[in-house]
C-alpha cells in the first residue's frame, strides 16, 4: 500500500519534471542539429551529427551580440535602480510611521490593476516628449514602473521580518541611523535583496511588449525583440538560429541563478533575537 | 555619574497610554530597579530613557541635560535589550566590540576590553561563534557583555538575567552589584523578579498599568507598602489581604473574623478597609481564633500553610519547619496585630498606617534578605 503510494507519487513527479524539461531539451537538441536533419521524419532524438554552425552564424553574421549587450545593460541597470529605490522605500514603509503609510503601500500596487497595454501608449508619448524614445534609458524607466512595485512589496516583507530591536541596539551602541542601516539592516536584508534582484533581472531580461513598442532601432533593441524581428518573418522561421539564440539567452539566467542559489536558500539570519 | 529625572513623562501609542505621567528622580550612581507585572510599561520607560522612544509629553533629564531630543548615540548609555538584539551576522567578539568600534576605540585597546568583558561573563570560549550557535542563556550573556564593555554614564538593563539558570543568575547578580559598586554608574534595572529587585537595588520603582505605585527602598516597599497593589505584589507568598469594615472604635470585622486594632496606629476613620498581614504574622498554635488546615506545603526550611477561617476566608501562613499541622485539623491561630497593615477601601487602596507608630524596620530587613525560593 505504502509502496504503491510512493510509486504513484514518483511517477507523478517525474512526469511533471519531464513535461517541464522536455522543451528545454528539445531546444538544445534542435540548436545542435544541422539544417538537413531538422525536419526529418521520424525526428531524431539525439542529433546524428553535432554542429555549432548556428551559434557561429548567430555570433558573426547577425547583430545578436549587440542585442545581448543591450539586454545585459538594460537588465542590470533596471535591477540597480529598482533595488536602490525599493530598499530605501521598504525601510521607510516599515520603520517610520506616518499618515497614509498603508494606503501608500497599496497605491504602489495600483499599476498592477491596469493591463500594461493601457499604460504603454501614455508611456510612449511620455518618452517621445522627453526626447528619450528609442533609447535604452527609456526602457530602464519603463521596466522600473512595473518591476518597482513588486520589488518594493517583496523587500517590505523581508524588512518587516528584521527585528526592530537590532536597529535600536545599533543606535544605542553609537551608530547613526545611516550607520545602523549599513551595519545591521543591510546584512540582514541581503538574502532579500538578492532574491528581489534576481526576480527583477529575470523580469527585465524576458520583457517583450514594452521593448517592442518603445524601441525601434537596432542600437537599443534587447534580445527578446531583437531575436524575434531578426529570425521570424511572415514567410520563414529560422528554427535552428532561433533555438541557438534561445539557448544563449537562457545561459546568463542559469549562470546567475547557479551562483546565487546558495544565497537564496541560506536562510534569513534567524537567531539573533529571542523569539 | 548622572542623575536621571523624569517629570510627568507620558507615552501614548495611538490611543493607548502605556505610561501615565511618570515622575521619577534617580540619584547619580544609584541602582534602581523598575519592577512590575508584564505590560506595565517597564520596557517603554527604559526605551524613553535610551532615546528609542520619544515621550508624548513630559521631560527627561540625564545629568544636567534635557535629553528629549537627543538621539540615542549621543546619550552615552549602554543598554541590554529584553530580546538581546544580538547582531546575527557578527561573531560574539564582533558583537561585544561593536559599541567600542562605533566610538572610535583603537583595535588593540578594543580587543583587550572585549577579552575582559568576555571573561567576566564566562564567554571566552565562545568568542568566535555566531549568536544562533548559542543557547538562550549564552546569548543573554553576550548581550550583557556588549553593554558592560563600555563605561557609559548610565546602564539600562532590561531583564538581563531572565534566561539564566539559577546558579549563573545568582553569580551574575553578585557580579552586577560588584560592578555597579566599582564603576559607580547610574544603573536602571528592569525586572519582574522581585527577588532581584529586592536584593540588588538601592531603590525600587514599582509600576502597574503605566503608573508609578511606589518608589522606595526595598525595606520600605516590603514593610511600608504604599498601597494595596504594592502590598500584594511584593513578598512571596504574598500578603494576606482581607477586605472588611472598620468601626468607629477601630474594630475590624470581616466574614468570620473580628479583630480589635490599636487606634493610634492608623489614620482615624471608619468604613470599608482592607486588612493586610504577611504570612509570617499569622501564628499557629495558640489563640482564640480557630482555622482549618487546608494545605501544607513543606519547602524544607519552612512550611507554607493555607488555612480556612470560620467564615470561609482563606489565609496563608508561614511557619518554621517544625510546625507542621495535619491537613483537615482545626488549629488555634493568632494575628500579630503589631504588624498589621490597613488599606483604604477604594480603588487606590492607600495605606492608612501612621508613620510614628511603625515598628523598627531593622529586624525586618533580615526578613527581607532571608534567602527565599524565587517565585519563578
Ligand atoms: N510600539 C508599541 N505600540 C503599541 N503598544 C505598545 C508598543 N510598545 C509597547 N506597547 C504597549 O505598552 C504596554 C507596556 O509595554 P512594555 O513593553 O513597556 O511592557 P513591560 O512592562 O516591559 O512588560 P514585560 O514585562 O512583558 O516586558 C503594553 O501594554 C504594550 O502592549
Ligand atoms: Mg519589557
Amino acid at each position: 500500500m505504502r509502496n504503491l503510494r510512493t510509486l504513484f507519487l514518483n511517477l507523478f513527479t517525474w512526469s511533471l519534471v519531464l513535461a517541464v524539461a522536455f522543451p528545454l531539451f528539445w531546444m538544445v537538441v534542435t540548436s545542435l542539429k544541422p539544417a538537413f536533419e531538422l525536419f526529418r521524419r521520424p525526428p531524431t532524438m539525439l542529433p546524428e551529427t553535432v554542429t555549432f554552425e548556428h551559434y557561429w552564424r548567430l555570433l558573426t553574421e547577425t547583430p545578436f551580440l549587440l542585442y545581448f549587450r543591450n539586454s545585459v545593460i538594460l537588465a542590470a541597470s533596471t535591477t540597480a535602480v529598482v533595488i536602490a529605490i525599493a530598499t530605501v522605500g521598504a525601510y521607510s514603509l516599515v520603520r517610520f510611521s506616518y499618515r497614509g503609510r498603508e494606503s501608500l503601500a497599496f497605491l504602489v500596487l495600483f499599476t498592477y490593476l491596469l493591463p500594461s497595454v493601457v499604460l504603454i501608449i501614455p508611456l510612449y508619448l511620455f518618452m517621445v516628449k522627453l526626447g528619450l524614445s528609442n533609447t535604452l534609458f527609456s526602457l530602464v524607466i519603463a521596466y522600473t514602473t512595473f518591476a518597482l512595485p513588486y520589488a518594493l512589496w517583496l523587500l517590505r516583507s523581508f524588512m518587516a521580518s528584521i527585528p526592530e530591536d537590532l536597529e535600536s541596539a545599533a543606535l544605542v551602541d553609537g551608530a547613526s541611523r545611516m550607520g545602523a542601516f549599513v551595519d545591521v539592516i543591510l546584512p540582514q536584508l541581503l538574502p532579500g535583496i538578492i532574491s528581489t534582484a534576481l526576480f527583477t533581472f529575470i523580469l527585465s531580461w524576458n520583457e517583450y511588449l514594452y521593448a517592442l513598442v518603445l524601441v525601434n532601432s537596432d542600437a537599443a533593441r534587447p534580445l527578446t525583440t531583437g531575436v524575434m524581428t531578426m529570425l521570424i518573418s511572415a514567410f520563414n522561421i529560422e528554427w535552428s538560429l532561433l533555438m541557438a539564440a534561445s539557448v544563449m539567452m537562457s545561459l546568463p539566467l542559469i549562470v546567475v541563478f547557479a551562483f546565487l542559489q546558495s544565497y537564496l536558500t541560506r536562510g534569513f539570519g534567524a537567531g539573533g533575537v529571542k523569539g | 555619574m548622572s542623575k536621571i529625572i523624569l517629570s510627568s513623562v507620558r507615552k501614548q501609542f495611538g490611543s493607548f497610554t502605556a505610561v501615565h505621567g511618570l515622575d521619577l528622580e534617580i540619584e547619580a550612581g544609584e541602582f534602581v530597579a523598575l519592577l512590575g507585572p508584564s505590560g506595565c510599561g517597564k520596557t517603554t520607560t527604559l526605551r524613553m530613557l535610551a532615546g528609542l522612544e520619544f515621550p508624548t509629553s513630559g521631560d527627561i533629564h540625564i545629568g544636567e541635560r534635557r535629553v528629549n531630543d537627543v538621539p540615542p548615540a549621543k546619550r552615552n548609555i549602554a543598554m541590554v535589550f529584553q530580546s538581546y538584539a544580538l547582531y546575527p551576522h557578527m561573531s560574539v567578539e564582533q558583537n561585544i566590540a561593536y559599541p567600542l568600534k562605533k566610538r572610535g576605540v583603537a583595535k588593540p585597546e578594543r580587543q583587550k576590553m572585549v577579552a575582559k568583558s568576555a571573561e567576566l561573563l564566562q564567554l571566552t570560549e565562545l568568542l568566535n561563534r555566531k549568536p544562533k550557535q548559542l543557547s538562550g542563556g549564552q546569548q543573554q550573556r553576550v548581550a550583557l557583555g556588549r553593554a558592560l564593555v563600555r563605561d557609559p554614564d548610565v546602564f539600562l538593563l532590561d531583564e538581563p538575567l531572565s534566561n539564566l539558570d539559577a546558579k549563573l543568575r545568582s553569580y551574575m547578580r553578585a557580579e552586577l552589584v560588584e560592578l555597579h559598586r566599582r564603576l559607580g554608574r547610574t544603573l536602571v534595572y528592569v525586572t519582574h523578579d522581585q527577588l532581584e529587585a529586592m536584593t540588588m537595588s538601592n531603590r525600587i520603582a514599582i509600576l502597574d498599568g503605566g503608573r508609578l505605585q511606589q518608589f522606595a527602598t526595598p525595606d520600605d516597599v516590603y514593610n511600608r507598602p504604599a498601597n494595596l497593589f504594592v502590598a500584594g505584589f511584593i513578598g512571596t507568598p504574598s500578603m494576606n489581604l482581607i477586605s472588611g469594615e472598620r468601626s468607629d472604635k477601630s474594630e475590624f470585622s470581616a466574614k468570620g473574623l473580628n479583630l480589635q486594632l490599636e487606634p493610634k496606629r492608623f489614620e482615624a476613620g471608619s468604613g470599608k478597609v482592607t486588612l493586610g498581614l504577611r504570612p509570617d504574622h499569622i501564628l499557629i498554635g495558640k489563640g482564640k481564633q480557630k482555622a482549618m488546615v487546608r494545605v501544607v506545603e513543606p519547602t524544607g526550611h519552612e512550611n507554607i500553610i493555607i488555612l480556612e477561617l470560620e467564615g470561609g476566608q482563606t489565609v496563608t501562613a508561614r511557619t518554621e519547619a517544625s510546625v507542621r499541622p495535619t491537613v483537615g485539623a482545626n488549629v488555634p491561630i493568632t494575628f500579630d496585630k503589631q504588624n498589621a497593615h490597613l488599606f483604604a477601601g477604594d480603588d487606590e487602596g492607600r495605606r492608612l498606617n501612621l508613620p510614628e507608630t511603625e515598628t523598627d524596620g531593622a529586624d525586618h530587613l533580615t526578613v527581607v534578605k532571608r534567602p527565599r525560593k524565587a517565585r519563578s
